[in-house]
């Protein structure tokens, strides 16, 4: 495998001006600007391999959005180092661009007022992509989006979901190598998640596109990759795969227990009564060996069962543990 | 051209809103007319400033109405930038492969701003109809230089303030006190001003380059070489270089916004 993108080092700083309070330090602040110096991104350094689709998790201000504005050449780091298939995003920016795809989840590429088939014709254009090509791509993406009623209507007249489905298809006409996607399901219901989740899966399968998605809905990473990069204050805290996350965080389990008579005081070792009504009680255990089978065995032997449950922590709470974890 | 590709999604906008587009420029013609009064009031009671006469200034009212909004319509994207960097629309033009400045321009086109293009039309011709210019074949080339060089001197300040709304991320009022400013300045012949402000209207904001100095020339009035007079609309379009590179300078500090 390749590597498509290597950052190296990267640190971006930003110089914000104070805002100095009441009237005079208003009239200070025209002759003498005091500014802080907020530090995005620390020595930010990570690799990305063709083909591959990476969950760009944290909270908000880590620096995701930094991030994929450095990567999409819009900003220039303050230090370091970025290639990404040659390239050096902020220099030769015109050349470099033809590569990439990126749709920001809270802004629109698209005209407002006009057809969206239009937007997508000014997109050809500004793409000199050819007439085939262009038709070719924007058949299989309108068969795949489900696009074919929303082509010739306004942006304006289209929900959230048409919306997001409309910006990926913009995002892909050109065909670009690599896609950045800056929270894609943000504010969209469970239907539409779903849809796009399948699109990306869809693209970076046919397309064999490399896809950077920043996102705070942890079932998107769990359904689309497990490939993640964990960033907080600036700096990148874990870079791995999702599975070996969710093992060493996720082993917390609940097992719910319905009894057949009243709930007697049951004490195990290793597990917690968390709560318990009339019949039922919840247990907890953070043990990693746990093994459904034994433990049923061991409660069955005293007392009688009706029903049972095991469930995982949610992938939310690892992601919450995590953010403790590193203080961030 | 692709140009054309933007123009013509700019003119299937606005027809969404034809009628609003409408009142618009005609409520703005009227507002120019308003100022055109201004001036007639000013010259039935002054009768002439110096050499000029009404006809004189009714000819720089028209062109400057003409070219400044003939940039307001079209260099509009460099006007409104600060929008552009609150909407994100800034980030969006950066991740497509076509220049910078070509954006700008096609981004964004204001069409109500057509009537005071018209309006200063009509004013400029019928100025011309009542002065007494001998032409030539040069006056006609420094004539259609004048309207050229107006267009390419403010679309370099809107550059400017384009540049500094880079840092400030808001429209500052100071950049509104050189464009209106300078229009309003422009309506009267720059030598009833106080020798800085003309020097400076000449010099650093070149308004004069497209105004009194070629007029002089078309009339033959002034103490200067006549030369001097004509070619002054081409040296006042060279405006426009510092006018990019300070722009340009301001894009490469580009901080962006937040999502």
């Amino acid at each position: 495998m390749t590597k498509i993108i290597e950052f190296s080092g990267i640190c971006k700083d930003f110089k914000i001006p104070l805002k100095s309070k009441g009237f005079w330090g208003g009239v200070k602040s025209l002759f003498k600007r005091q500014h802080k110096i907020i530090h995005a991104l620390k020595d930010v350094s990570f690799s990305i391999e063709e083909g591959d689709i990476v969950g760009y998790i944290g909270p908000n201000g880590a620096g995701k959005s930094t991030t994929i504005k450095i990567m999409s050449g819009i900003l220039t780091p303050t230090s370091g180092d970025c290639k990404i298939d040659g390239f050096t995003p902020w220099k030769n920016r015109k050349k470099y661009v033809k590569n990439i795809g990126v749709v920001f989840g809270q802004r629109s590429q698209l005209w407002w007022d006009v057809p969206i088939k239009d937007s997508f014709l000014l997109l050809k254009d500004i793409y000199k992509i050819p007439t085939e090509e262009f038709n070719e791509t924007l058949a299989l993406l309108t068969k795949v989006l489900n696009l074919t009623d929303l082509l010739d209507c306004p942006l304006r007249q289209l929900s959230l979901g048409q919306k997001m489905k409309c910006e990926l298809a913009g995002a892909l006409l050109h065909k670009p190598k690599i896609l950045f996607l800056d929270e894609p399901t943000i504010g969209l219901d469970a239907v539409t998640k779903l849809a796009v989740r399948d699109f990306i899966k869809y693209i970076n399968r046919t397309w064999h596109t490399t896809i950077i998605l920043t996102t705070h809905d942890m079932s998107d990473v769990d359904a689309l990759t497990n490939k993640i990069i964990l960033i907080g204050k600036g700096q990148i805290l874990y870079n791995g795969s999702f599975a070996e996350i969710k093992h060493k965080y996720g082993t917390a389990k609940t097992i719910t227990v319905e009894f057949a008579k009243e709930y007697p005081q049951v004490e195990l070792e290793g597990y917690e009564v968390v709560s318990h009504n009339k019949n039922t009680a919840v247990f907890k255990t953070d043990n990693k060996e746990f093994n459904t089978r034994d433990f049923i065995n061991h409660i069955s032997e005293k007392y009688e069962l009706v029903d049972f449950s095991v469930d995982m922590v949610s992938v939310d709470e690892i992601l919450a543990k995590l953010y403790t974890e590193y203080d961030i | 051209m692709l140009y054309n590709k933007y123009f013509n999604m700019h003119v299937k906008s606005s027809m969404q809103y034809r009628l609003n587009t409408l009142l618009i420029a005609i409520t703005q013609v009227v507002i120019s007319l308003g100022e055109l009064a201004t001036v007639w009031i000013m010259f039935k009671q002054f009768k002439s400033v110096g050499y000029w006469g009404f006809y004189e200034t009714l000819l720089m009212f028209g062109i400057i109405t003409t070219v400044f909004s003939f940039a307001e319509c079209f260099a509009r994207g460099y006007d409104e930038f600060a929008k552009l960097i609150r909407t994100g629309t800034l980030d969006r033009m950066l991740i497509r492969p076509v220049n910078l400045h070509f954006q700008i321009f096609a981004n964004n086109i204001e069409f109500s701003k057509l009537g005071r293009v018209v309006l200063g039309i009509v004013v400029s011709i019928i100025a011309l109809m009542h002065l007494a210019i001998s032409w030539t074949i040069y006056k006609v080339l420094v004539l259609i230089s004048v309207y050229i060089c107006g267009v390419v001197v403010i679309t370099g300040i809107f550059m400017i303030g384009a540049g500094v709304s880079v840092f400030t991320v808001e429209n500052l009022e100071f950049i509104n006190i050189i464009t209106n400013g300078g229009k309003e300045l422009s309506f009267y012949p720059i030598n009833v001003y106080n020798k800085w402000l003309a020097r400076i209207f000449t010099f650093i904001l070149p308004f004069a380059c497209f105004n009194y100095l070629p007029i002089s020339y078309l009339m033959g009035y002034g103490s200067l070489p006549q030369v001097i007079y004509a070619i002054s609309p081409l040296v006042g379009s060279l405006f426009i270089i510092p006018c990019v590179l300070f722009f340009n300078w301001c894009i490469k500090k580009y901080q962006s916004t937040g999502t």
